[in-house]
């Protein structure tokens, strides 16, 4: 991978302990209300459907009885060096904000998809169809994300806008918005979780827990040897869902 | 002066460098590409003030309390509560639904009336007329069902039922209606509490806690609390069941077994703790070592469920040596399992001391009733509607003339489907009051929608499973969208039509003499700063200031109050489990092993439209769905991957497509439940089949409970 990890004074960062993921979904429906994806109805064709956060369930590829499974939630990496970033032709995704947040600016994107292709966790979606809601349920759209006309590509943000909101109620307060106390900015995947297995803050800050989470011997990232440097990090003790974070050869 | 073509050209190549240095062009390249995406069908955010105001979840039998994010005044998102003890800030995919489920396309927008085939809109005054007309001419023959567990509506719903002459009251099949009957042959009173956040070794015998076994959201906090990120998990949970389900997946450790040998394995169990000397100076001990004794023993359950003795023999080893061991036991997909597997798992929690105590089980106190002439919970439950609809279908029980339906989908939510729905034609006249068209309200001569939970009074009271008493408020944000009424009110209203005296004039005004009653029970808090466990630990439960509980209530706050009813002692219930539990051979027909997830709706909601997406399409292409079967069962079946086949049992057929998937026992088939809808919209109707359909009811030995638990079925 060419080019070179990005570095930012705020680094967020999610923790996704796979251990007490259930599977449930909770954390896709939060993402869907929250960033106004519209309800599909042939959902399950999954090449066209659109989930910012998407939970992909996991194998050791043994027989029964040896078998075993682990869910494993795939929000947007967030990559230091995002391969997304450099095959944009129009800088409609870029990675030039503190808080490492890969951006996408909706009303740049001419819908080329080269960076659906480049993306090596399928993070982004195209709009394949009109965005439309049922009669009536656009009444209950979020004022914190602007719909997307299909024809444009759109990805997981971390909730960016509830940055924005924790960084304004930080100024109410008096306090430094550039220094937020731990929990004041999370995701809204991370919040309703109800096995609290996401974990999320700023990872160079050693007031927020995903400091130390990051640094745990369980700890692993996706695909890692691609350079992505990404800011989600996953945990589990079991040793073949770690294992199944990269392309590792058998004798590896 | 002339211009030559040198000139020309310059002033040509000068005007675009100059042009580029503007910002002109790239304004006008910006604007048009908003422009292109700025079309009149893409829908516009709302403006508005920003504001959060509290609830419940009344569609999620899981009874989170939720922070409602409302925008101008309308809801906008469901979130969880945090300061709520069955949410701790955790919600479902159902429960996220409830604000946009406000404008479902299956919501019935009016009353209406079956006109032929179809249905006709009328009005409320003419619906009441109607209903008063009908149901007076079929006094002394009138039944009524509810689907809401929790929820004081079924004190109006069954004290009208009675002042008409009741036919019966029933309560929709589910974990609680089974428990309830276990907990009556023991001989206690209440309903049992699981106190998951106190316990330290967890045995769970077949309930999907995590999912569809009582206050699943809570559950999976207080699992979650004490397994910190890449730590050594504080608790051990072990899952004994015929799917590595979404509990099981998260447990450390997971026991294949049948769900028709959960009491098998129970029992087995119990054999290595009694060779360990555990002992019990309930009723029945005798007749219990006796019955485990004499058929449990480690050889029997290998034959009977294939365990290995170690593997029973290190459970009981480990549940004898934690300092807060608890079983809990239940049905892999939340409905059907007997009383004798109840029993059996509630008995390891006697064997073990864990009766009313920390970490253990309590039987929470019913919450006092404000509805004179209604029937307590506990009788709610004591009726089996399977067998009810059964002997209706078969003209051994008299048909009843008149049916309420409240929050209730009979047609599609039990098993043998077809045989309920020839039960439902036999009644001459059914009232739904459903909120959405599905399959029950489309059989019935009147839909009287109920508003949603979002637009109206309404409460939760101590869901099956938790583990301490809870009262929880639910009130009206919004209001009806659609023509709708609260099913209360509805009824009220048809009281003073029919001049029953209910003693109160509208739902709200239950509500609020059902709070005012909780004032005055002893031991109740609200839980703000200290949580029920904290007090079942052993921390001073603060007092309650009676006159703020509304106020505490509104802000999202619940009423709690720990231990359990004063009762005599609990017994074994041995003869039950004598007749009930049998070490036999193991089944040599295929099993049925259904599963069920709250992402794919109840029978009374259909799937959430925002939930579809979270379906894999290992579950559902198309409109086709998979059942689940090992390769060792593919090999046995003739089976491969993708392949089309048909289920048949109980007289009916569904199609599927078949997943190789090695977490399920060899022999078992698992199908997930909640799809198969021939009612409510186009993201539930068409999608898939309903696999609870091919269940057969039987009748448990020794309890009598209809049961549907491990239903046999062909593949072809």
């Amino acid at each position: 991978m060419s080019g070179q990890k990005k570095e930012f004074p705020i680094t967020w960062g999610m923790v996704i302990d796979i251990d007490k993921c259930t599977g449930c979904g909770a954390c896709m429906a939060s993402c869907q209300t929250e960033n106004n994806v519209e309800p599909q109805r042939e959902a399950s064709n999954k090449l066209r459907a659109t989930s910012w956060m998407l939970v992909y369930e996991l194998t050791n590829d043994k027989a029964f009885p040896n078998h075993d499974i682990a869910y494993l939630p795939r929000p947007c990496q967030q990559c230091g060096n995002p391969p997304c970033v450099s095959v944009c032709p129009v800088i409609a995704t870029d990675k030039n904000e503190n808080g490492g947040i890969v951006s996408q600016v909706y009303p740049r994107c001419i819908g080329c998809r080269y960076c659906v292709a480049a993306c090596p966790y399928h993070v982004r979606y195209f709009g394949w169809y009109d965005p439309i809601w049922p009669e009536g349920m656009d009444k209950t759209l979020s004022p914190m994300t602007s719909v997307r006309p299909r024809g444009v590509v759109e990805k997981c943000t971390f909730c960016h806008h509830r940055w924005t909101q924790a960084k304004d109620a930080a100024r109410v307060a008096g306090k430094d918005p550039e220094n937020l106390d731990d929990g004041a900015y999370v995701t809204s995947c991370v919040q309703n979780c109800p096995s609290g297995a996401l974990a999320f803050g700023d990872i160079k800050n050693p007031k927020h827990k995903v400091h130390e989470l990051v640094k745990s011997p369980y700890a692993f990232r996706l695909l890692e040897r691609l350079g992505t440097e990404t800011q989600v990090y996953y945990i589990s003790r079991r040793e073949w869902v770690r294992k199944l974070g990269d392309n590792y050869l058998k004798s590896e | 002066m002339g211009l030559d073509r040198r000139a020309f050209l310059g002033l040509v190549a000068g005007g675009t460098v100059g042009a580029m240095f503007t910002p002109i062009p790239w304004k006008l390249i910006d604007d048009a590409s908003i422009w292109t995406q700025n079309w009149p069908w893409i829908p516009r955010v709302p403006k508005g003030q920003v504001d959060y105001v509290a609830t419940t979840s009344k569609l999620c039998p899981a009874g989170e309390g939720l922070k409602i994010m409302r925008v101008a005044g309308n809801p906008i998102l469901a979130g969880g509560n945090a300061s709520h003890p069955l949410s701790c800030g955790g919600v479902s995919a159902l429960a996220r639904s409830e604000v946009y489920m406000l404008y479902s396309p299956a919501r019935i927008k009016s009353p209406m009336k079956r006109n032929g085939k179809t249905f006709a809109p009328i009005t409320w005054e003419q619906a009441l007329v109607e209903m008063a007309e009908k149901l007076g001419a079929a006094k002394g023959a009138v039944a009524s069902i509810s689907g809401d567990n929790t929820g004081t509506i079924n004190e109006v719903l069954t004290a009208l039922t009675a002042k008409l002459g009741s036919a019966g009251s029933f309560m929709m099949p589910s974990e609680a209606t089974t428990a309830a009957k276990a907990m009556k042959l023991m001989g206690v009173q209440g309903q049992a509490g699981y106190d998951f956040e106190n316990a330290d070794m967890v045995l769970v015998l077949g309930a999907d806690i995590f999912e569809t076994w009582g206050t699943s959201s809570r559950n999976r906090k207080a699992f979650g609390a004490n397994r910190p990120a890449g730590a050594k998990p504080a608790n051990t949970y072990v899952y004994v069941g015929p799917t590595r389900n979404n509990t099981a997946a998260v447990c450390d450790q997971w026991v294949p077994a049948a769900a028709a040998d959960l009491g098998v394995v129970a029992l087995g169990i119990a054999w290595h703790l009694l060779k360990a000397g555990a002992t019990s100076n309930a009723p029945g001990f005798d007749t219990f070592k006796a019955v485990v004794n004499g058929g449990f023993g480690p050889e029997d359950v290998k034959r009977a469920t294939g365990i290995a003795p170690e593997t029973l023999a290190t459970i009981a080893k480990a549940l004898a040596s934690a300092k807060a061991p608890l079983v809990v036991t239940g049905s892999p997909f939340g409905q059907g399992l007997g009383a004798a597997p109840v029993i059996a798992g509630m008995s390891l929690n006697m064997l073990l001391g864990r009766i009313n105590k920390p970490g253990g089980v309590s039987m929470l106190p019913e919450l006092p009733s404000v509805v004179p002439g209604a029937l307590t919970r506990a009788a709610m439950l004591d009726g089996d509607l399977p067998a009810f609809l059964k002997g209706v279908e078969s003209g051994k029980t008299p048909a009843p003339k008149a049916l309420l339906i409240y929050d209730a989908n009979p047609a599609y939510g039990l098993p043998e489907a077809a045989t309920m729905a020839k039960a439902l034609e036999k009644i001459p006249f059914k009232v739904s009051f459903s909120s959405f068209m599905d399959e029950t309200a489309a059989l019935c001569d009147l839909v009287l929608p109920n508003s949603l939970p979002l637009e109206r009074y309404d409460d939760v009271a101590t869901p099956y499973g938790s583990g301490f008493c809870v009262y929880s408020l639910v009130r009206p944000i919004q209001k009806p969208i659609c023509d709708t009424k609260t099913t209360g009110d509805v009824l009220l209203g048809l009281a003073r039509k029919l001049s029953i005296d209910l003693k109160f004039d509208n739902f709200q005004q239950v509500i609020k003499e059902k709070v005012a009653s909780l004032t005055k029970v002893s031991g109740g808090f609200v839980a703000k700063d200290v949580m029920p466990w904290q007090v079942a630990a052993g921390k001073p439960a603060p007092a309650l200031v009676g006159g703020d509980l509304w106020k505490a209530l509104e802000a999202g706050y619940a009423w709690t109050m720990v231990g359990q009813a004063a009762q005599p002692a609990m017994g074994f219930a041995a003869e039950v489990l004598a007749k009930a539990v049998k070490a036999g051979k193991p089944a040599t027909a295929t099993v049925l092993a259904p599963y069920a997830q709250l992402r794919t709706g109840t029978p009374v909601t259909g799937m959430p439209c925002q939930d579809l997406t979270m379906v894999p399409d290992t579950e559902l292409k198309g409109d086709t769905t998979f059942i689940r079967v090992n390769s060792e069962t593919a090999k046995a079946l003739s089976l491969k991957k993708g392949q089309s086949v048909k289920l048949s049992g109980a007289g009916v057929d569904c199609q599927a497509k078949v997943h190789i998937f090695e977490s399920v026992m060899p022999g078992m088939v698992a199908a997930p439940l909640g799809f198969g809808h021939t009612a409510f919209d186009y993201y539930s109707q068409g999608k898939g089949a309903n696999y609870l359909s091919l269940a057969a009811v039987a009748e448990e030995p020794g309890s009598g409970l209809s049961m549907w638990i491990a239903p046999e079925v062909k593949i072809a």
